[in-house]
């Protein structure tokens, strides 16, 4: 993938695009809003991932002129620390994902990844999903695994419907917390290994090969066997 | 003696109307300000395209961008710029042509010889200003010598009483935010203008103490486990060592800086409802809908853990409020119930609106109900159970910010209420 990253602070910019090469993308790095805008305006990407304060226009200000544009590259905008209302207001810009500053990389990596694929995933206004011998009917409310038909509750529903629209792709805890739940904060208990575990009871019976997957150290994944 | 009081009518009309224009030319010259700044970040086209936008929007003053030779690039005053002069530095009055009011204007000049101007419609003002003035000559002479004498006698009480306002500001500037400006007692505007200005005196102070808190806060709680962590690297660097054992020490600071970071933003996020910033933001709640949804979500916690979640829950209950603070503020508070409390876990919305937890588990001693809200505060006894200890200050600067309260109540075990609005 080709990935535009527009962030002002050398330390974090060379960590993030080290990270992103590694695992075999193209960045290019702008230092301060008027390059990275120039850049996105100018040229193809994938992804964007721009700081939200910026020298120059701030990360909202280019998401906006992006977005005037017509330029419709998903965006990932990076925030300083605990500031959950921002989150809406980058997300009201058009902005299309929010993560705040520090992060781990694999919870970054992961985000990028959900963003990126999101073209060639499940349509938004697609009623009926599968993935191998599951299927899903959005709008009959059926869940089914081949022959065997699968009972959720409602919380299930959701954290199922949210795995099966990014096929095999590894989902963070927050990314769960978020955009499943709705919870801009991380709860004490152990809220997210709950809900997948007992959606994994019932998805992957004993004797059927396992298709909710844990991924240590970075959250879950949803894939055919 | 009229001769004097007209005079001295006239001297109130000039001072009034130099107030007003002053007033005016400090609303123009703050939008100038915005269009320069525009400028200076995107350039002439950029800005070009603010005033344009400006224009469409019909904001409170007019706005135009001329070209060397005084053509509009971008926006316009109605009726033409007819009269504006290319070049304009400073503030102008421009007469009334046909379909445009006199207009006060700002003039600035760009690179390339284009020039920004900001107006705005002089008419108020002048309508204002001869209103004052033609007051105090209708009235007879008798009328004006007690006019002129209470004028005097205002003038001086005002006088005193600006001069006890203006020091008593000077003290909060000088560091004493605890200091309010006096009151007459006599209600009238000046007494309003002085509570108004008491009250945000208030808020400026609650801010501070809130600032400081959280800063004292970090200070206190943060540097006991930023020192394990430091001890604990220095240490493993000193040891001769194996790539294994690396790996675990490092897996182990990891988790010890994640458990800050939370710590951190758990304070940051108190900090900011008990600003009073939020108010702003507030959207109608449904609240019935909020509290079924975390008890769907945070029931099959409880189960796990081998303990049952009750809800019961008034429908149709809503407010004006922010979600996710609210919605972490029960989830909070069922986590709390999860980890701390007995087998058995009520969740109740009650008209009011207010949102009853309550366990039976073996609750919280009353002299330390007070201490367990605040930041930080654990119980000696769970000390040893995850969490920050931020948890009921979170919830109490949620009920805070919704105008409500949080407290700790005996029931089965613990009963939480948390009252809004």
């Amino acid at each position: 993938m080709r990935i535009l990253l527009i962030e002002d602070d050398a330390t974090t910019a060379a960590y993030v695009a080290k990270g992103l090469r590694e695992e075999g993308h193209v960045v290019d790095h702008a230092a301060n809003g008027r390059d990275g805008l120039f850049l996105a305006l100018g040229e193809p990407f994938d992804v964007i991932v721009t700081d939200r304060m910026l020298p120059g226009p701030d990360g909202l200000s280019i998401i906006r002129a992006l977005r005037l544009a017509n330029i419709t590259t998903p965006i990932l905008v990076l925030t300083a620390l605990g500031e959950v209302e921002k989150r809406v207001e980058g997300l009201e810009a058009g902005a299309d994902d929010y993560l705040a500053k520090p992060f781990a990389f694999a919870e970054l990596r992961a985000r990028i990844r959900a963003l990126a694929r999101r073209p060639a995933g499940p349509s938004a206004e697609q009623s009926v999903l599968t993935m191998g011998e599951l299927r899903m009917d959005l709008l009959g409310r059926v869940v089914t695994r081949g022959a065997r038909k699968i009972e959720l509750l409602p919380t299930e529903w959701r954290l199922l419907e949210y795995l099966m629209r990014h096929p095999g792709q590894v989902i963070t805890r927050t990314m769960l917390l978020e955009k499943v739940w709705d919870f801009s904060f991380d709860p004490t208990t152990n809220v997210v290994d709950v809900h997948v575990s007992r959606l994994r009871r019932k998805l992957d019976l004993p004797g059927e090969a396992p298709m909710l997957r844990t991924v240590r150290g970075a959250g879950y994944a949803l894939g055919v066997p | 003696m009229l001769v004097l009081s007209l005079l001295g009518s006239g001297w109130g009309w000039l001072r009034a109307e130099a107030a007003l224009r002053q007033q005016l030319d400090l609303v123009i010259a703050g939008e100038a300000e915005g269009f320069l700044r525009d400028y200076e970040e995107f350039g002439l086209r950029g800005l070009a395209a603010t005033v344009d936008a400006y224009a469409r929007r019909r904001g409170p003053l007019l706005v135009v961008l001329l070209a060397p030779d005084g053509r509009a690039v971008a926006g316009r005053f109605p009726g033409g710029q007819g009269g504006a002069q290319p070049g304009l530095r400073g503030f102008a009055v421009m007469p009334a042509i046909a379909e445009r009011p006199a207009l006060r204007v700002l003039g600035a000049r760009l690179a390339g010889g284009a020039t920004l101007m900001v107006a705005a419609d002089l008419t108020p003002v002048d309508r204002a200003a001869s209103a004052l003035a033609w007051t105090p000559p209708i009235a007879g002479g008798a009328a004006a010598v007690v006019a002129l004498l209470l004028g005097f006698a205002a003038a001086a009480r005002m006088e005193r009483r600006l001069a006890a306002a203006s020091d008593a500001a000077r003290e909060v500037i000088g560091g004493d935010l605890t200091r309010r400006l006096p009151l007459s007692g006599r209600n009238d505007e000046f007494d309003r203008l002085t509570e108004t200005f008491n009250a945000l005196l208030g808020r400026i102070e609650a801010l501070m103490v809130a600032q400081r808190q959280v800063t004292d806060d970090i200070a206190h709680d943060l540097r006991s486990p930023l020192s394990r962590l430091r001890q604990a690297l220095e240490g493993a660097l000193a040891r001769p060592r194996e790539a294994a054992d690396d790996n675990e020490m490092l897996e182990r600071a990891l988790a010890e800086l994640d458990a800050v970071l939370a710590s951190f933003a758990a304070l940051l996020r108190i900090a900011r409802a008990e600003s009073g910033v939020l108010q702003q933001g507030f959207v109608p709640v449904d609240l019935s809908a909020l509290v079924a949804d975390c008890a769907e979500i945070m029931g099959p916690v409880a189960e796990e853990s081998g303990r049952a979640l009750h809800p019961d829950i008034a429908p149709g209950l809503s407010l004006p409020g922010d979600a996710a603070l609210l919605r972490q503020a029960v989830v909070n508070l069922l986590d709390n119930a999860v980890l701390h409390g007995g087998r058995h876990i009520m969740l109740r919305l009650l008209p009011g609106p207010v949102i009853e937890v309550e366990d039976d588990g073996p609750g919280v001693p009353v002299d330390q109900r007070a201490a367990v809200m605040r930041r930080f505060g654990r119980l000696d006894r769970s000390r040893a159970t995850p969490g920050t200890g931020l948890g009921l200050a979170l919830v109490a600067a949620a009920a805070q910010a919704h105008g409500g309260k949080l407290s700790l109540e005996d029931g089965a075990g613990l009963l939480v209420r948390l009252r809004l609005g």
